[in-house]
């Protein structure tokens, strides 16, 4: 349960890509979940079997940390404030960690599918 | 129906025909051919039919494995998701295909077993190469399904009194090596040395090619050299420097002891002895399988308890198994009676089987019986090879273990030419040695080895 998105179109077209990286940059940050000290992955709603089954897949390091931003980004909405910006996450650090695997778990899930349908022909 | 006439017309013919049977015993058909192919030992054994096996034995048991569980895992982790496709396509491409994947691991040796119809022999052995070489081990599979199946096997395994007073009898008979639990018990902390990584590597030098031999019987076996050729190129060459490979073998050493498990699942004693390691190595002593078919226990035909020692010895206790066995390993082996059964009657009858161990020592058996025991011994040996699930890891675990193949002529041989004396030597010498006793159960009521006149 990825969220949708159009960039696969945009990353086909080099003249594309270059004209909307910057704006992509700019509205990515201006979002604000960074200064709550929380990646792009740990927006995704969880309220999916196939994302409980990829938060039950991740190594425990990855796992704790994950708890770690969503409960102190918990708490910076209640207190009404952001982090410092020393303790923000940078656009470096806001890489994937859970959608591989939730890829991985729909993967599987499609083959599956295909072959609970498959028709044998001989 | 058949008329009495009939059936006495066609009986001398039947024991002809039985006849010719016997004098053919070292038949070129139960012969393996060994060869090799890319580095790998094969096994080949042409049979007539419609299909075929393929197994792949690897020396990497419980008595090889670096820390306990990795041979659980490494079975449970056969035909799961591989580098080129996912576990359950490879379920349904054999389901498909009509054929039948199974795994499984013993003291000694990880065997991977392949049923299938003989032409579809090259998709098979491709398969098992694909599982030795490319699994993925992926830390979600061994969480999801291995972890899991382990705890089952442990259950199954540890529900039944026999088994556990086996493993123990092991254990206290070899300690180390071939004494490591084949599965470990529920209160082991294995899952601490268990993960994907680790078990990656264990892989890698379980499934190298100095350390796996294939076994195959079936119509076309003669094409098998060829794929396996084709297909095993990719195997790893083994020995990584890691904690995690396979560890050497140590020479088994015998020693001996006591132990005793309480249990709420039922009782089992076991009283064991050095025995016979297998046929082709240096400790083999055909005198103990024999000994074991004149011990016995369990009778070979119906509703009569046989000519065996102990059956006789036990006639009178309605609620008891008793059963003699020599597991037989590649460099040594463990003479087990196991009594199961009500706990007094296990109690009381396992002085009936030092006393029938002594008969046998102090030579007051008939010949009659110690001829009917070689011809069970024979019969037992013979058989294990000829039959499949046996047959494969006997020979595969003979190639790896560096002796020879299984043949059955040569078996036969040594079997018959077991003399009265050898038998009574060979009892002399348990009574005389350490030996290893095992009570799970109710030990409350069960003996200890001073009760029965052993020493341990």
């Amino acid at each position: 349960m990825s969220a949708p998105s159009v960039a696969n179109y945009i990353v086909k077209r080099p003249w594309l890509k270059r004209w909307m990286t910057p704006i992509a940059n700019w509205y990515t940050d201006a979002a604000g979940y960074r200064r709550l000290g929380l990646k792009f992955d740990d927006l995704i709603p969880e309220e999916s079997e196939t994302v409980q089954q990829a938060i039950k897949r991740l190594p425990p390091k990855e796992a704790y940390d994950r708890v770690f931003r969503i409960r102190r980004a918990f708490q910076c909405s209640i207190s009404h404030t952001l982090l410092p910006a020393n303790e923000q996450i940078k656009p470096s650090e806001d890489v994937e960690y859970l959608s591989p695997i939730i890829r991985e778990i729909e993967k599987e899930a499609k083959e599956r599918d295909d072959l609970d349908n498959l028709v044998v022909r001989k | 129906m058949l008329s009495r006439s009939s059936l006495s017309r066609n009986a001398p013919r039947a024991l002809s025909a039985g006849r010719r049977a016997m004098a053919s015993a070292a038949n070129p058909t139960f012969q393996y051919d060994v060869s090799e192919a890319a580095g790998v030992k094969v096994a080949n054994r042409e049979v007539n039919g419609a299909t075929g096996t393929l197994a792949l034995v690897a020396k990497a048991g419980s008595r090889y494995q670096p820390f306990p569980g990795f041979s659980d895992a490494l079975e449970k982790f056969a035909f799961k998701s591989t580098l080129k496709r996912s576990a359950l396509r490879i379920t349904r491409e054999v389901e498909l295909l009509g054929g039948e994947i199974s795994a499984t691991h013993s003291r000694e040796n990880v065997v991977l077993r392949a049923k299938f119809l003989a032409n579809d022999l090259p998709y098979f052995t491709e398969l098992l190469a694909e599982a030795a070489s490319q699994t993925k081990f992926s830390d979600h599979e061994l969480n999801e399904v291995v972890a899991t199946l382990l705890k089952y096997q442990q259950q199954a395994v540890y529900s039944s009194p026999e088994t556990v007073a086996l493993d123990a009898a092991h254990g206290v008979a070899f300690h180390r090596g071939l004494g490591a639990p084949i599965t470990p018990s529920q209160t082991t902390p294995y899952e601490k040395y268990l993960s994907g990584d680790a078990l990656a590597q264990f892989a890698q030098d379980a499934y190298a090619k100095s350390n796996v031999a294939l076994v195959s019987t079936g119509p076309n076996s003669s094409e098998v050299s060829k794929w396996v050729g084709q297909f095993f190129k990719d195997l790893p060459a083994g020995s990584s420097s890691s904690q995690y490979k396979v560890q050497p073998s140590q020479a088994s050493k015998y020693f001996g002891g006591e132990q005793r498990i309480p249990s709420k699942n039922g009782n089992a004693v076991v009283i064991a002895f050095p025995g016979s390691s297998a046929f082709g190595t240096a400790g083999y002593k055909a005198e103990a399988s024999v000994l074991a078919a004149l011990l016995g226990g369990e009778s070979s035909i119906k509703w009569t308890p046989g000519f065996s020692l102990l059956s006789k010895a036990t006639q009178g206790f309605s609620f008891l198994n008793v059963s003699t066995k020599n597991h037989a390993y590649s460099d040594a082996g463990l003479f087990t009676v196991t009594l199961s059964g009500a706990a007094d009657q296990v109690g009381a009858a396992s002085k009936n089987v030092v006393d029938a161990l002594k008969k046998a020592a102090a030579g007051e058996v008939a010949s009659e019986d110690i001829k009917k025991a070689a011809a069970l011994a024979k019969f037992r040996a013979l058989e294990s090879v000829q039959t499949l699930e046996t047959g494969l890891e006997a020979t595969g675990s003979g190639l790896v273990h560096g002796s020879k193949a299984y043949q059955i002529g040569e078996i036969a041989q040594a079997l018959e030419n077991v003399s009265e004396e050898q038998v009574k030597e060979v009892a002399k010498s348990f009574l005389s040695g350490k030996a290893s006793l095992v009570s799970v159960g109710d030990i409350h009521q069960l003996p200890y080895a001073e009760d029965l006149g052993l020493s341990a």
